[in-house]
């Protein structure tokens, strides 16, 4: 049919575009709701989740880090507020925050052996031996704490060398330099003046540089007694102080 | 853990830096004071009065890492602990170091309660029937170091506690305590 021109037909098309409009807004009204309710749901399912699991979640560590993985994946943190629903629930983030200060604790106790650089899994095992309950730490758990330190800005920091976490409580910046020295270290727990020329083919100059600097530091200590003569720069944060060091 | 005898060596033991000593101050401040703590345990638990810079002193050396003190660090760590009252030196050239896990003062409280406990109040022994007897058997004077317990027998006799006087053989002396 052929369209009839004139007001009448602009007033018709108005009407249409209205009733369109309306309906539309009606659909995405009704596709809301069901997202609220769907999302209620969750919650309310996630809520019942943890209060049913709340012991696994306290006493198991491995189950503590998959809750907090699907947490993340909600966009829900536990430990965003100690005032949440999630704190009063679980008190989960009493716990952490308890963590968080006997990490720093652990970290001021063995800074004058390790110079404020220690490793996580050292980190850990002092842990567990400072809890003499039944709840297990896991790294997991020490890396969240430590999230939460930096709230503080006082410089607590997790790095990564090589393969190993470190946590560093002290605010020395470490260049790559030290860094590539740290890792090296990992192998025998020691380097020599000589291994690192020869591994970075850096110049003697830049070497000692570095190893000068790690040692004023506090995170080297010197050590002259090998039969070789050679001087070796030893590194307590690499070298677990909980079991014996084998010399090679 | 390795052990010397029955005594539980600490790890810093095992760890070779600590047998140099170390160029930077806070961590040879920490290495001394571990070795402070080391040697007057050592010494409190073997009984050991006196160490010999230049003999074998179990401590001066571990096998195990291949590791010993130099004479300076040897000499550094005991400096250490005379500058804090619980050493001293028996002669000037600091070859021989007398290790006092107790202070003077408290081997005489200690001989004070020896007698008091013996009910020997009024008596007169030698000074090696103190040392060997079979009253302070089992007890810390127990084959205490000659030195050492004249100097506590000294402190004991300024304060009017007993006196000292010269026995009939020349090479011991007796005290008449009277407490």
């Amino acid at each position: 049919m052929r369209r009839r021109p004139g007001i009448g037909g602009l007033q018709t098309a108005a009407a249409a575009r209205d009733q369109y409009r309306l309906v539309g807004e009606n659909v995405a009204k009704i596709r809301t709701d069901m997202m609220k309710e769907q999302l209620a749901t969750f919650r309310t399912q996630l809520e019942e989740f943890a209060r049913k699991h709340k012991n696994d979640i306290r006493k198991n560590p491995a189950f503590r880090s998959q809750f907090h993985e699907m947490c993340a994946k909600v966009g829900v943190d536990p430990l965003a507020s100690n005032k949440g629903f999630w704190a009063e629930l679980l008190g989960i983030g009493d716990f952490y925050y308890e963590l968080g200060v006997q990490i720093v604790e652990i970290c001021l106790a063995t800074r004058p052996h390790n110079g404020g650089l220690i490793n996580l899994q050292e980190l850990c095992i002092l842990l567990r031996q400072r809890k003499s309950d039944r709840e297990a730490v896991s790294e997991d758990d020490c890396l969240r704490a430590i999230s939460k330190l930096k709230v503080l800005g006082s410089g607590f920091e997790v790095i990564s060398v090589g393969k190993k976490k470190l946590v560093r409580s002290v605010p020395t910046e470490l260049n790559k330099d030290h860094n590539e020295i740290l890792e090296l270290a990992q192998a025998q727990g020691f380097v020599t003046v000589e291994e690192v020329e020869r591994r970075f083919s850096w110049t003697s100059g830049r070497a000692i540089d570095a190893l000068d600097t790690l040692l004023d530091e506090g995170l080297a200590m010197i050590d002259d007694g090998h039969r070789d003569g050679k001087r070796r720069y030893w590194f307590p944060c690499v070298s677990s102080n909980s079991t014996p060091v084998a010399d090679t | 853990m390795q052990k010397l005898g029955d005594f539980k060596l600490p790890h810093f033991f095992n760890y070779p830096p600590y047998f140099t000593l170390q160029p930077v101050r806070d961590t040879r401040e920490k290495q001394v004071q571990l070795w402070k703590d080391l040697i007057l345990d050592y010494c409190r638990t073997q009984k050991i009065f006196v160490i010999g810079l230049e003999e074998d002193f179990a401590l001066f050396s571990n096998p195990v890492i291949e590791r010993s003190l130099s004479h300076e660090a040897r000499e550094a760590f005991l400096s250490a602990l005379v500058s804090e009252g619980r050493a001293e030196w028996l002669d000037k050239g600091h070859r021989k170091c007398l290790i006092l896990w107790h202070r003077v003062q408290d081997w005489a409280d200690i001989i004070f309660r020896f007698v008091k406990d013996n009910g020997l109040e009024d008596s007169v022994m030698t000074v090696e029937e103190i040392r060997s007897g079979i009253e302070s058997r089992g007890t810390e004077l127990h084959v205490i170091d000659r030195t050492i317990l004249m100097r506590a027998l000294r402190v004991l006799e300024q304060k009017g506690k007993l006196a000292i006087f010269k026995g009939t053989s020349a090479d011991d002396e007796g005290v008449k305590f009277s407490m």
